[in-house]
């Protein structure tokens, strides 16, 4: 009973949230200034005839809330409409470029939990040189934007040292993984710091606390020691901030496919926005909070399963 | 890329369709063997968009000598262009190549002709479509898909070459070229470009392979609208049964080019095949295959160049690393002709100093140009005495030369400037000037307008917009009521002086905001619109020019060039602006 009503509260909460996305998300763009129509016209003057007639044909002298239900309406049913600038179905648009993007987070995610957690573990359990090592790197790594992660890995490894293609997509499985090495590698470096050095101090934490030091002077192996006292219940706050760090470079990989010429959704959502095409801006910030919603019911259920404090408490969490 | 931004921010197009028309006698005797003509190949640098498109037309690129029909100087050598000095080809290829890459500043959106504008559409349609005529290398105009006649001032009679195909092996009919002409003036499609049929009564097939276009009002502009963006010829029935899909990846589209559409999925890069099966045999590209990648980053492309990733790219104004890759042997660059001008368009408010031409003209003597050409377009580019550059100078080369020599200089001189408005009072007046400012070269070029100001004892603000809103300027009355002036690059559809300088010039023109009404320049411009012989043509337009760079109704910055950056092993490319319109790789292959 206590699960189902864990799962029937979990999924309400879900369905309102993402309701409550959808309105600020189509709210905010129909708002910002400026008319869509300019981006049909690309600033060419129009007559007031063709001006009523392309608010017709898209639907953008209706009310507000009309406009909304029938958006909505459509995305519920995988319709995001048409987007103005390529005449072309926004769904077909976005299923395009979503797999490239998805790639890229993931293969972002596994660098960021392998390097994040692996240095954080090192740094928490060897105190010294590891550890100051550890500080120092991501000290460093931290402070380098993403943006700025992708001139110096170009200017690196592309222009001095020609190991890696500059920018597109590469065909096939090894190409891919190629052409996504240094994309994923600029949207991981500040991840990979906080992870690591969220994971040290959790570490940290759980090796002073009293139980560990009595298993400890129970003579415990130190290798179980830390694989079942140590790292199971640091596993919640690192779960904790994987989680939250991976679910937004979903928004961050605009900046990275913008910089190595990658054709997702990132780099379409600032195209997008730039040339007002509203619907694509529309289905994108949709697609990126589905993302986000996703992956923070993914960290939940990892909660249940990794600490049974929290199932016993149910859907009081 | 840098100008991608802007071109992309600020889609500039409303003057295009206003200037893009000019036709030019030259048509009725165009009626030669098209091979040559256009096809040459050199390539076309990338460009980034131009924010308000008015069209200008093309700065000067080929040889003077030819003022007639240049042949697509296809060959060769690199010509000069008079004292500017800039290509309108490079040595053709020799060797054929496989694939190739080529950037372009965004990925490709639609391929429907008459709703493109921006510079990656331009370029990979250039290469797939053709036109009833076609732009040579330096601007000129010859036969493309049919052979063109004027019987009278009020008629155009084309006649579809022998032979003619669509990819598909169908024949390309006076119907599908009718079909393809009168999309333009059906008001349910949307058109860019229909204002350039705005003396267009009828388009009609009149036999299996003749078409009849007939005037309200003699039109010789018109001719380069037949050789440019709106007249690239689509298969009706293709079109017609693709809909709403026509142009985009699922409905594409079907033409008669020397290359057909490949692959191309959304997110994915456009491929351009070789159409092995191309009508007109003499034509052979070298390369089998480009494929046309959105390369966003200045950066990552300069790498992607350097490292031989990217191939090829038109940098239609400029990079921020222009100098590096001129340095890299890898890379070569070269410094095509351009139909494009940067300037700041004029709309002061009541009060405002700029209504005032001796202030108008004190501003444009204070400004450094040069300073601006040398640093924000990384010596990519001309400083401008007029908006029509040596590019567009596609016929009577000689007449608009010699008028462009004639404009007084534009060198800065801050004593002359002062001089002009010493009686002017305009000490402490200030006026308003709007950019994008996330745009770092309309931040320089505001800042050099604002020095100049403050040389002169008048104050500056700048009023900055975010990219997407820039563009009300050109179409809101109301947004520009919040400025006096701001920037735009423009360029024109086909090479003619005189539709590119109406825009500005003429009453009701695409960027004439001043408002600008001259009788004498009005009626100059009309006069050469109906004025069938070049030379007298353009030598109206040369009179007409004079006087509205002394009114100066837009204060013309500079001349950007079309700038190409190509892997050192090809060549053959045409580099000028004519590659937004015509078959720019016809002779591009391995050096």
């Amino acid at each position: 009973m206590k699960w189902v009503r864990w799962g029937a509260a979990r999924l309400a909460r879900l369905v309102a949230s993402l309701l409550i996305s959808s309105f600020v998300i189509f709210s905010a763009a129909s708002l910002a200034p400026g008319s869509p129509l300019s981006t049909f016209s690309n600033g060419r003057s129009l007559t007031p005839e063709v001006q009523e007639r392309l608010m017709q044909r898209f639907h953008l002298d209706d009310p507000f809330f009309v406009r909304y239900v029938r958006w909505l309406g459509g995305v519920v049913r995988g319709d995001f409409g048409i987007s103005i600038a390529s005449r072309d179905d926004v769904s077909r648009l976005l299923s395009g470029r979503i797999g490239i993007t998805l790639q890229l987070v993931l293969f972002a995610s596994i660098l960021i939990v392998l390097i994040g957690i692996g240095l954080g573990v090192l740094a928490g359990l060897w105190p010294g040189a590891a550890d100051s090592g550890v500080l120092v790197i991501t000290a460093t790594l931290a402070a380098i934007p993403a943006f700025v992660a992708a001139t110096l890995l170009t200017i690196v490894f592309v222009t001095k040292l020609d190991w890696l293609p500059a920018l597109g997509e590469g065909k096939g499985f090894a190409d891919r993984i190629k052409h996504l090495t240094l994309p994923a590698v600029s949207l991981a470096l500040s991840s990979v710091a906080l992870v690591a050095r969220v994971t040290r101090t959790a570490v940290r934490d759980e090796l002073s606390r009293e139980h560990v030091q009595t298993a400890e002077s129970r003579g415990i192996p130190r290798g179980r020691l830390i694989r079942r006292h140590v790292l199971r219940n640091a596993a919640v706050p690192i779960t904790t901030v994987s989680g939250v760090t991976i679910a937004s470079l979903f928004a961050l990989s605009a900046v990275v496919e913008r910089a190595f010429s990658i054709n997702g959704l990132g780099s379409y959502l600032v195209k997008a926005a730039g040339a007002k095409d509203l619907a694509v801006v529309q289905g994108i910030s949709m697609v990126v909070v589905v993302a986000f919603v996703l992956i923070n019911l993914l960290v939940d259920v990892l909660y249940l399963v990794l600490d049974p404090r929290i199932r016993a408490l149910g859907n009081r969490r | 890329m840098k100008r991608s931004h802007r071109a992309v921010v600020i889609g500039a197009f409303a003057l295009l369709a206003a200037a893009c028309s000019s036709s030019d006698d030259s048509q009725p005797e165009a009626t030669s063997a098209p091979a040559d003509a256009g096809t040459s190949s050199s390539e076309p640098p990338p460009s980034e968009p131009t924010e308000d498109s008015s069209n200008g037309e093309p700065t000067g690129d080929s040889t003077p000598a030819a003022d007639t029909v240049p042949d697509d100087g296809g060959s060769g050598a690199e010509v000069g262009l008079g004292a500017l000095g800039l290509a309108t080809t490079t040595p053709a290829g020799t060797g054929e190549v496989d694939s190739i890459t080529w950037g372009l500043y965004r990925d490709v959106q639609n391929l429907d002709p008459i709703s493109a504008f921006d510079y990656p559409e331009n370029t990979v349609l250039a290469l797939l479509c053709e036109q009833p005529l076609r732009q040579t290398s330096d601007g000129g105009l010859v036969p493309g898909l049919t052979d063109v006649e004027q019987p009278d001032d009020l008629t155009y009679v084309l006649t579809v070459r022998d032979g003619a195909t669509f990819w598909n092996g169908d024949p390309v009919t006076a119907e599908d070229v009718a079909f393809s002409l009168g999309r333009n003036i059906d008001p349910n499609l949307f058109s860019f470009y229909g204002v350039s049929y705005a003396r267009v009564g009828s388009i009609e097939a009149t036999d299996e392979r003749t078409v009849t276009i007939t005037l309200t009002e003699p039109d010789y502009w018109f001719g380069g609208v037949l050789a440019s963006t709106s007249a690239w010829v689509v298969q009706k029935s293709f079109a017609e049964s693709a809909g709403a899909d026509f142009g985009n990846p699922s409905g594409r589209t079907m033409c008669s080019g020397s290359y057909q559409l490949g692959d191309w999925e959304v997110g994915s890069p456009l491929v351009a095949e070789r159409n092995d099966a191309y009508w007109d045999t003499s034509v052979k590209p070298l390369v089998k295959s480009i494929e046309f990648i959105g390369t966003p980053d200045p950066i990552a492309l300069s790498a992607a160049l350097q490292s031989g990733d990217v191939n090829g790219y038109f940098a239609f104004a400029s990079l921020p690393t222009l100098q590096e890759l001129k340095a890299d042997p890898s890379v070569t660059v070269t410094d095509g002709a351009g139909y494009q001008f940067d300037a700041l368009l004029l709309a002061p408010r009541e009060g405002s100093p700029l209504a005032d031409v001796k202030v108008r003209q004190a501003l444009s003597l204070a400004i450094d140009r040069q300073g601006y050409v040398d640093t924000v377009l990384a010596g990519g580019g001309q400083i401008a005495k007029s908006l029509a550059a040596p590019g567009t100078w596609g016929y009577a080369r000689e007449v608009f030369e010699a008028g462009y020599e004639a404009l007084p200089s534009v060198d800065q001189d801050l004593d002359a400037a002062r001089a002009l408005i010493a009686d002017a009072g305009v000490e402490g007046k200030s006026f308003t000037i709007g950019l994008i400012g996330e745009v770092p070269p309309l931040v320089a070029e505001g800042a050099m307008f604002q020095k100049a100001a403050e040389d002169l004892g008048m104050t500056v603000e700048i009023k900055s917009y975010p990219a997407d809103q820039y563009i009300s300027l050109f179409i809101d009355p109301a947004a520009r009521s919040e400025v006096d002036a701001w920037f735009t690059v423009g360029y024109g559809d086909f090479a003619d002086p005189g539709a590119l300088l109406g825009v500005g010039a003429l009453p009701g023109g695409n960027t004439n905001f001043l408002p600008y009404d001259n009788p004498q320049v009005t009626d100059l411009l009309n006069k050469s619109r109906a004025t069938k012989d070049d030379v007298e043509r353009a030598t109206l337009i040369v009179e007409a020019q004079a006087i509205m760079m002394a009114d100066l109704p837009i204060i013309p910055v500079a001349l950007p060039n079309n700038t190409m950056v190509t892997s050192s092993d090809l060549s053959g490319a045409i580099p000028s602006f004519a590659m937004m319109f015509t078959p720019w790789a016809n002779s591009l292959g391995a050096r």
